[in-house]
Parts: C-alpha cells; sequence; structure tokens
C-alpha cells in the first residue's frame, strides 16, 4: 500500500527584494522588487506504507517546503499528491486526523503548566474517547520514559524532556503518518538516541509510516533504510541509504598503513591524499579502479596495509550538495521499488565522476554554507 | 480558483448543526480551562487589574461629571445617560480585553513564529481555534464593574427597563461584542499580507476611543462614518439606548443584522488572507 504518492510537486514563490540600508528600504516601500525563488521543482517520490523514509538537505533544499505541501498547509505551484489516500488540499479534517505534523523548532507545549494540560487539550481537538485516551497515553508514557516529568511544568523540562512530552502531545491520535521536521534539532546525544529509539519502535508497533528530516546524519542512517536527497528544490538521489555512496560518490577510501620514507607526494600520483600522518594515511581514488591501485600501492611502495572504504556518508552528502552533481543530467532510474518510473531522481553515475573532482574545490568553500 | 478550493476545505468537515455546536462548546471549554490553570499562576494580575478599572471609570465619571457642569447635556443625553453608556463602552472593553485582544491580537505572532502551520495542522476551523483559544479571565471584572455602573445610572435615571427592553440589549451587547471582534479579526488579517501590523491594534484603541461618547455629539459627516462605515455607533450608543429607552427595541434586530454581516464580510476576508498564506507562504 502507497501512504504518499507524489507526482512532480513543484512551488514556487516570490519574495521581495531588499536592498541593503535605509534606501533601500524606502525604494522597497515604494517600488518592491520581487524575486522567484523556486522552493521546490517537479519532485517526483512513494512513500510505502510503514516505510520510513530519511528526507535530507541542506537548509532551504525545500525540504520543510514539501512537508508543508504534504500536510496541505500550502498550496503547489503545480503537480499532484496522495497522502494516505487523500488529496493533501481537500482533505479537510478527516485528513488530518490520519496525519501529525512535527515541527522541532515549534512548539505546541503550553509553557507554564505541565504536559498533561496539552495532551487533555489535545484529546479534545482531535475528539478522542477517555478510554482510548488512557490507554494511548500510558503506552506513550511508558515508550518515552516521561514518568518523571508528569506534573512539571513545561518551561522546567529539559529540551529532551519537552521534545518527547511534544511527540506524545502529537500522537495521541494515533496517527499513521508521522512528518517529522528536524524532531532532533538542539537536543544532546543522549535524548537524540532516545527519540530515535522511540520512533523506531513506535514505527514498528503500529505500522506508522514516518517521513523524516533531520540535519543529524546518525538520525538518518540509525532509522531510515531509504533516503530522499534534496538539494535546489530538485530530487537528487532517492534509494537506499548503503547504496548512496556507490550512486553519488563515485570514489573509494584506501586506508593505508606506510612504511618508512612514504612521503605524501608521492601517494598524490595514485589519487588524492584525504589525509595524511605517517604511518598513516587515506587516499581517494575513483571506485573502479580500487582494487588495480591498492595493488599498485604494494607493489611500488613501501606500504604495510590497505584497507579500502566508502567514503563517510556525511561527506559523500555534504559535497553532493555543494557540487557538480545538481548539473549531472537525468539518465537512470534507480532500481528502487518504490520510485515511479517518470520524473527519475537525478541519478550521479559515470560521467559525473569528473564532475566529482572538480566538484571537491567547492565542496570545501561551501562547507560551511552547506555542512551545518 | 483551485486555491479557494483548498482554502476552504482546510475549515472544519462535516459535523452540523447540535453535533457541531456541541463540539465547539467541547473545545471551548478545554481551551479556557487549559488557560484559566495557566492564569491563575499569576494573582496578583487580578488584584491589579481590578483597581485599575475602578480607577478608570472613576476617572471617566469624573471628566464626564466636570463636562456636565459646563453643560446640561452631551449630544442630547443627559448626565446619567451617558454614565450608563460609559458602563457599556467598559463591559464591551472588558470583552475585548478578555478574548479577543489575548487571541486576535495574537494572529500576527502566529503568522510570523510559523505557529500557524500547528494550528492549520489540526482538525479544527482555524478561526475558531485562533479566536478563542486564550481568555485572560480577571478581565472579566471590567465587565461586571461596566454593568454594575450601567445598573447605577438606570437608578439614578429612576428607571426600570421593561423585559423588552432588556432582551433588546442583550441582543444589542452580544451584537457589540460581534462587531468588535469583527473590526479586530478584519485589521489583524491584513497580517497576512503585510506580516508586520503591530501598529493595527493601535488604530483601533483610537477610534474605539471615540465610542466612549454618543455618537450624536459628533458631526453629521463623522456620524456616518461611526454609524455605516466604522461600525462604532453599534457598540455603545446603541445598547445603552435601547436600555435607556432612547430608541425602539426594534433598533437590536437591526443591531444583530450589522453584526452578521460584519461577521460575514469578516469571515471571507480571514480566508482570503488564509488562502495567501497557503499559496505563497514559506
Amino acid at each position: 500500500m502507497v501512504a504518499i504518492h507524489v507526482d512532480g510537486l513543484t512551488k514556487h514563490y516570490r519574495v521581495k527584494v531588499r536592498e541593503p540600508g535605509l534606501g533601500g528600504a524606502v525604494r522597497a516601500l515604494f517600488r518592491p522588487r520581487y524575486r522567484a525563488v523556486r522552493a521546490v521543482e517537479g519532485v517526483s517520490f512513494r512513500v510505502a506504507a510503514g516505510e520510513i523514509v530519511g528526507f535530507l538537505g541542506p537548509n532551504g533544499a525545500g525540504k520543510t517546503t514539501t512537508i508543508k505541501m504534504l500536510t496541505g498547509l500550502l498550496y503547489p505551484t503545480a503537480g499532484r499528491a496522495q497522502v494516505v489516500g487523500f488529496d493533501p488540499w481537500k482533505g479537510g479534517a478527516s485528513f488530518k486526523h490520519r496525519f501529525t505534523l512535527v515541527l522541532g523548532n515549534k512548539q505546541q507545549l503550553i509553557w507554564d503548566l505541565p504536559p498533561e494540560e496539552t495532551w487533555l487539550l489535545n484529546r479534545v481537538i482531535y475528539g478522542i474517547g477517555w478510554p482510548e485516551y488512557r490507554r494511548t497515553i500510558d503506552e506513550l508514557v511508558a515508550l518515552l520514559g516521561l514518568e518523571d516529568v508528569l506534573g512539571k511544568p513545561v518551561r522546567q523540562l529539559s529540551q529532551g524532556e519537552r521534545m518527547k512530552c511534544e511527540l506524545a502531545a502529537s500522537l495521541l491520535h494515533r496517527p499513521e503518518l508521522l512528518f517529522l521536521d528536524e524532531p532532533t534539532l538542539g537536543l544532546d546525544l543522549t535524548a537524540q538516541e532516545t527519540i530515535r529509539a522511540f520512533i523506531r519502535e513506535y514505527s514498528q508497533r503500529h505500522g506508522a509510516t514516518v517521513l523524516l528530516t533531520s540535519h543529524y546524519m546518525a538520525d538518518v542512517t540509525a532509522l531510515a533504510p531509504r533516503v530522499l536527497i534534496i538539494n535546489h528544490g530538485q530530487l537528487l538521489y532517492d534509494g537506499e541509504l548503503r547504496r548512496l555512496s556507490e550512486q553519488l560518490a563515485p570514489v573509494k577510501r584506501l586506508e593505508l598503513v606506510l612504511g618508512d620514507g612514504v612521503a605524501a607526494h608521492d601517494l598524490a600520483r595514485f589519487g588524492q591524499v584525504r589525509e595524511f600522518s605517517h604511518p598513516r594515511a587515506v587516499l581517494e581514488v575513483p571506485r573502479k579502479q580500487a582494487a588495480r591501485i591498492s595493488a599498485r600501492l604494494l607493489t611500488s611502495l613501501a606500504v604495510l596495509d590497505v584497507s579500502i572504504h566508502d567514503p563517510p556518508i556525511e561527506e559523500v552528502i555534504r559535497r553532493a550538495f555543494a557540487g557538480a552533481s545538481v548539473e549531472s543530467t537525468p539518465e537512470s532510474t534507480p532500481e528502487h521499488a518504490a520510485t515511479p518510473t517518470h520524473q527519475a531522481p537525478v541519478s550521479i553515475t559515470a560521467e559525473a565522476e569528473r564532475d566529482w573532482w572538480a566538484s571537491l574545490a567547492a565542496a570545501e568553500r561551501a562547507e560551511t554554507v552547506a555542512g551545518d | 480558483m483551485r486555491a479557494a478550493r483548498a482554502a476552504r476545505h482546510l475549515g472544519p468537515a462535516a459535523p452540523r448543526g447540535a453535533r457541531r455546536l456541541e463540539r465547539h462548546l467541547a473545545l471551548l471549554r478545554a481551551f479556557w480551562s487549559a488557560n484559566l490553570a495557566e492564569e491563575l499562576q499569576y494573582r496578583g494580575n487580578l488584584i491589579a487589574n481590578l483597581l485599575g478599572v475602578v480607577f478608570w471609570m472613576g476617572t471617566a465619571v469624573l471628566t464626564a461629571a466636570l463636562f456636565f457642569r459646563q453643560a446640561p447635556a452631551l449630544g442630547g443625553w443627559s448626565f446619567w445617560e451617558v454614565v450608563a453608556l460609559l458602563g457599556v463602552f467598559n463591559t464591551v472593553g472588558g470583552v475585548v480585553e478578555a478574548v479577543v485582544r489575548p487571541n486576535v491580537g495574537r494572529i500576527e505572532q502566529y503568522v510570523r513564529r510559523g505557529t500557524l502551520d500547528l494550528i492549520l495542522a489540526k482538525p479544527v476551523d482555524p478561526q475558531f481555534h485562533m479566536s478563542f483559544r486564550r481568555v485572560e479571565a480577571w478581565r472579566s471584572a471590567d465587565v461586571l464593574l461596566g454593568l454594575g455602573l450601567t445598573s447605577f445610572a438606570l437608578v439614578q435615571l429612576e428607571r426600570a427597563p421593561s423585559a423588552l427592553e432588556l432582551a433588546a440589549f442583550a441582543l444589542t451587547l452580544a451584537s457589540a461584542v460581534t462587531i468588535v471582534y469583527a473590526i479586530w479579526l478584519t485589521l489583524l488579517t491584513f497580517t497576512f499580507w503585510w506580516v508586520s501590523v503591530d501598529n493595527l491594534e493601535v488604530l483601533f484603541d483610537a477610534v474605539y476611543e471615540a465610542a466612549r461618547f454618543p455618537v450624536s455629539v459628533y458631526p453629521g459627516p463623522l456620524r456616518f462614518v461611526f454609524v455605516y462605515l466604522l461600525p462604532i455607533a453599534w457598540i455603545t450608543t446603541v445598547p445603552a439606548a435601547s436600555l435607556i429607552g432612547r430608541t425602539s427595541p426594534a433598533t437590536a434586530l437591526l443591531a444583530a443584522g450589522v453584526a452578521t454581516a460584519a461577521l460575514v464580510l469578516t469571515r471571507r476576508l480571514w480566508w482570503a488572507g488564509l488562502r495567501r498564506y497557503t499559496s505563497a507562504g514559506g
């Protein structure tokens, strides 16, 4: 069963352009100039019921805009979407009973009161009967380990506790579809881990579908076997997380243990030197030639050990955001079952290799922008 | 066109009539009991506000008394008739402070901080949600004291209103509150176009001051504006007049008509604003 079916979803809007300074402000008052923002550009994908999908992209990539469209909060410029059988813009209250929206940077909890007050409010908002409410809240409190925060005003809770209470408030009506936008934003590692464990457990128990955006790769690697990567409003990759490196990064990393007398410039002939602190070094080489280069290294230099790895997933994605992959042409479709044949996400393969190397410099420059 | 349809569907789905009323009353109870629990933590507000209201009403009556030392009537109204009107002014003002300002006045924040998204994602009519989510309960003191002042003026006027006049007063007062709400919502709905509209509240306060006097004190063109364009006359003059017998009870029906029209127009504007939010947004 398909929970989300998105077809060519597009959102453009206009933003006012303001020149800096008083002069600019006055000019903008009388003759406003606008710039078109292509927030989301022809995005298509499917999510099966019960699936957990990670939605990745830097700030402003179009993740939140897409989620807002899928929840009916924003009307698209073009394209269609079907979410749990509803057109999100026509679904009304019956649609809103089926999903929940958690925004990591916005909260619904009543600040000065214990979290139970917000839960009780949501009980009425969603029209949940008392027995069902008790059953659900008992389960959520146990799963999230909230026994100790009951009765405490929200303002006295830690950020992690607040997010847990927020999740409880958002799941009272037992939605089958969870839109979680940065649910671990600003949380410490332990709290992040608890939230992750909860999401996994909840989805398994209730067969809930989860669309999760996060800045933290760990969230995604821990939860979502499948990822959607979006940048500049376009879907860059749709497929299994573990195949991402093959698709997006046509390189392998050779981790070397060097003997005496091998210098960085000796290695440079074989590939890109990523790290060098004798006796250890990391060399990046084209994926297909990894085995051959390893063999050559062993024979021509004093190399004691070679192991071949995929580049770290964070870095693969960071570079993909920063550089050339966006310009690659759509040609082949990643063979993920849920991907429709039309409007294939851009797949990065052979000819992207050239761009990949070219993008290295760009990636470094853009690190602060895209990496967050 | 498609956007218009979409926005309409953000509203509540099917439940009609009694079930719908029942549900909204339950929501109101839930909203306000949560909010009361919150407000009870600040008991100091209650006392400070009570003192403030008493002081404010005293000043208003004193000002009127000073005026009446110079002239026998104000726009054809006697001193105690004006005091009855001041009571209405305070009553309606109390409702504004208790329910309208804490909710409608917050729309701008909802839009700017994006919490509107959380409200729109809930299966509740967003206008209802945003208009009644909060209540500043201690402000009901304004309402009680205002009604007290009006009653006191009636005693001084040696006037016992008939049952029909009382009913007319109740209807005109309800209409007055509705009209004030509509004016507020209209002003704040411009948030959807301009984003920052802090000053519109100040604009309302300035215009509302005009309701402190019977509309008959104003010269012709201004009176026309207050009756037909900015329906200030319907907020204080009409309820007070219907209580002290200066207008026929039938006026109450007219007041209800004006209130209904104001409410319908405002709701349309509100949906237009929301439509703009959902199609521009972000």
